[in-house]
């Protein structure tokens, strides 16, 4: 199918093509908007009619899509990051009107309004849990996992014996399932957080090493051979060659290990924290239906990944070389 | 996963050796990390057939390292009989088959997001960053709602878990299959459109097989997630079987020793696990093998 995307179809070369497209875009966000705040909240008013609206918003959805597709051509900067803003407003105000048409309760889903305003009123507590699982669990993990992951993959890569007896291991590791590991470390260490910062530098510790050592193993043979005619020290040869052919490596298994960090530091909490944490909030909010604030912790843990994930990609632009 | 591929008899002594100072270190470790609670345990007065902390210390009912013959006794206690319901191995094989079930959702919906992503840039722009954000939503929470709504709909048993196992594991499989799907030689494709194949023949006789091993790398990371993920549902899902359940159970209940040996259990089913893929990986594309 790459065979359409000739340059002549992505520089959206046809007249009234930008015009289509925020039409689109206008209509279906702007009709969703108007569905969403017609329909009564769920467990106000007389339910209505789902049938009837459910067709009205999946035309609407529709057209918004089509304006999401038309947006998506061509290679300016909008053309980059518009489709996804679009995707999420559609998707938002899509799942309002629906819940809202369908009168779902809110103990089952609530509707993104409601979790809009928990996320309002909740966020001192809130914003305190984020702190508390983002920063001094997944982020604090995250680093001493890699520090020590990296420092592991030096010496196993200096060491022959290591490679061979360690390594094995570290790979065998990796595909424990970690969070059988949490309640032992929980217990272990205790209820306070620094036990769920071990568990995060444990989960990250393992894809870290193995990343970093296939990456300092990936130099090619032709450039250490070039190195040693050129009479470099293995300082040198390490420094010049093997980091720089490593970064790639070690860049990927950053980025898995950067999603894994949040989700286990929220397992973890699942298994005794002392009160604070998303994870305590959304096991304690589950357990009393208060669905509006689990949802608004979430919200605030994907914000968070996202973050971090970005943070990784950012890094991992400004340090490697440009690839061409 | 595993890359020390060749040679494999050539790895066994230094990794029997590591082992070994491993196994060697355990003891002193253990006495390490029990001294203090069993000095504690010692001055609140608690009955105990021994006198000191360090003699204690192998002794203790919630240690927080267990000693080799706690360890020994919970396997036996945990795996016996070993057709019951209540014993590991049953629970072992629950949690493995809602795993594979979950494997095999994620495949088919990995595979079907690839193919989109392929075709469609536009798709790509739109819904790239929202399923790498789905990544990190944390699915011990949404595990709960998820049973309920699709208990709802008369989905019970196996399938709500296999679901939320298939949900965590299904990104790395879309990933590693467009990449795969775009890794197709340059060279090859322009011979195909000299030959005037279809996009159809094109993807089968030329994408599909390029992508088989960036396929089953992806696979390998899944397998491991998804066994992550029916944990995971199964301590947050009203279960009755399975490994999550009795971790929950036994984290509940403080008995530590049941704990390290559910993770030995863990550990296990996840080598196998992965050993499988390697195994079909290499059923499916004997000419990788190196």
């Amino acid at each position: 199918m790459e065979q359409t995307m000739t340059p002549a179809r992505t520089l959206a070369a046809r007249p009234g093509g930008t015009l289509l497209t925020a039409a689109a875009l206008l209509i279906g966000v702007g009709g969703l908007l108007l569905v969403a705040l017609t329909l009564p909240a769920p467990g106000e008013g007389t339910p209505p009619n789902a049938r009837a609206w459910l067709a009205g918003i999946l035309a609407l959805l529709a057209v918004g899509a089509f304006g999401v597709r038309g947006a998506a051509q061509g290679e300016s900067r909008a053309a980059r990051t518009l489709p996804a803003a679009f995707t999420l407003i559609l998707a938002v105000l899509g799942t309002e009107a629906l819940l809202r048409a369908y009168a779902v309760p809110a103990g089952l889903i609530p509707t993104p309004g409601r979790v809009l305003s928990a996320l309002w009123t909740a966020r001192t507590v809130l914003l305190q849990d984020t702190y508390t699982t983002f920063v001094l669990e997944a982020l604090l993990g995250f680093v001493a996992g890699t520090v020590l992951g990296l420092a592991l993959a030096l010496l196993v890569v200096r060491f022959r014996f290591l490679e061979r007896g360690l390594l094995p291991y570290a790979a065998l590791f990796s595909s424990i399932p970690i969070v059988a590991l949490a309640p032992v470390i929980v217990k272990a260490v205790g209820l306070d957080w620094p036990s769920k910062t071990v568990v995060v530098a444990v989960t990250v510790l393992f894809p870290v090493v193995v990343g970093a050592v296939r990456g300092l193993q990936s130099a090619s043979r032709l450039h250490l051979d070039l190195m040693h005619t050129y009479a470099a020290t293995p300082a040198q040869t390490f420094r010049d060659v093997r980091v720089p052919g490593a970064l790639p490596f070690v860049f990927g298994a950053l980025k898995v290990a950067s999603t894994l960090a949040l989700i286990s530091a929220i397992v973890a909490e699942f298994f005794g924290t002392n009160g604070h944490g998303l994870g305590f909030r959304i096991q304690i909010e589950v357990g009393r239906f208060g669905l509006d604030i689990v949802w608004a912790a979430i919200v605030l843990a994907s914000i968070a990944g996202i973050a971090f994930f970005a943070l990784v990609s950012a890094a991992e632009t400004r340090l490697l070389p440009r690839r061409s | 996963m595993t890359t020390a591929r060749p040679s494999r008899m050539a790895g066994l002594g230094p990794m029997l050796i590591v082992a070994l100072i491993a196994a060697a270190l355990y003891w002193p470790l253990m006495l390490a990390a029990n001294v203090g609670p069993a000095g504690r345990t010692l001055a609140s007065g608690a009955e105990l057939d021994c006198k000191t902390a360090l003699a204690c210390a192998s002794q203790l009912r919630n240690p927080v390292m267990p000693a080799p013959a706690q360890l020994a006794q919970g396997f036996t206690r945990l795996s016996t009989p070993v057709t019951s319901p209540l014993a590991l191995p049953y629970n072992v094989g629950v949690t493995a088959g809602e795993t594979l079930l979950g494997l095999l959702l994620a495949t088919v919906t990995g595979v079907g997001l690839a193919l989109l992503l392929v075709a469609s840039r536009a798709f790509e722009r739109a819904t790239l960053p929202w399923l790498v954000a789905s990544q990190t939503v944390p699915v011990v929470a949404i595990a709960p709602m998820l049973a309920v709504l699709l208990g709802q709909y008369g989905v019970q048993g196996f399938l709500p878990k296999a679901i939320i196992a298939a949900y965590i594991a299904f990104f790395p499989i879309a990933v590693g299959m467009s990449r795969g799907l775009r890794s197709a030689d340059p060279l090859h494709l322009d011979l195909m459109r000299t030959y005037h194949a279809s996009p159809a023949q094109t993807y089968r006789l030329l994408r599909f097989p390029a992508s088989l091993p960036h396929l089953f790398t992806a696979l390998k990371v899944a397998v491991t997630s998804a066994l992550v993920g029916s944990i995971v549902a199964e301590i947050s899902t009203i279960s009755f079987s399975g490994l999550g359940k009795m971790l929950a159970e036994n984290s509940r209940a403080s008995d530590t020793v049941a704990l390290w040996v559910i993770m030995g259990y863990g550990a296990v089913l996840g080598v196998t696990l992965v050993a499988l893929v390697n195994a079909l990986e290499r059923w499916v594309t004997p000419w990788s093998r190196r």
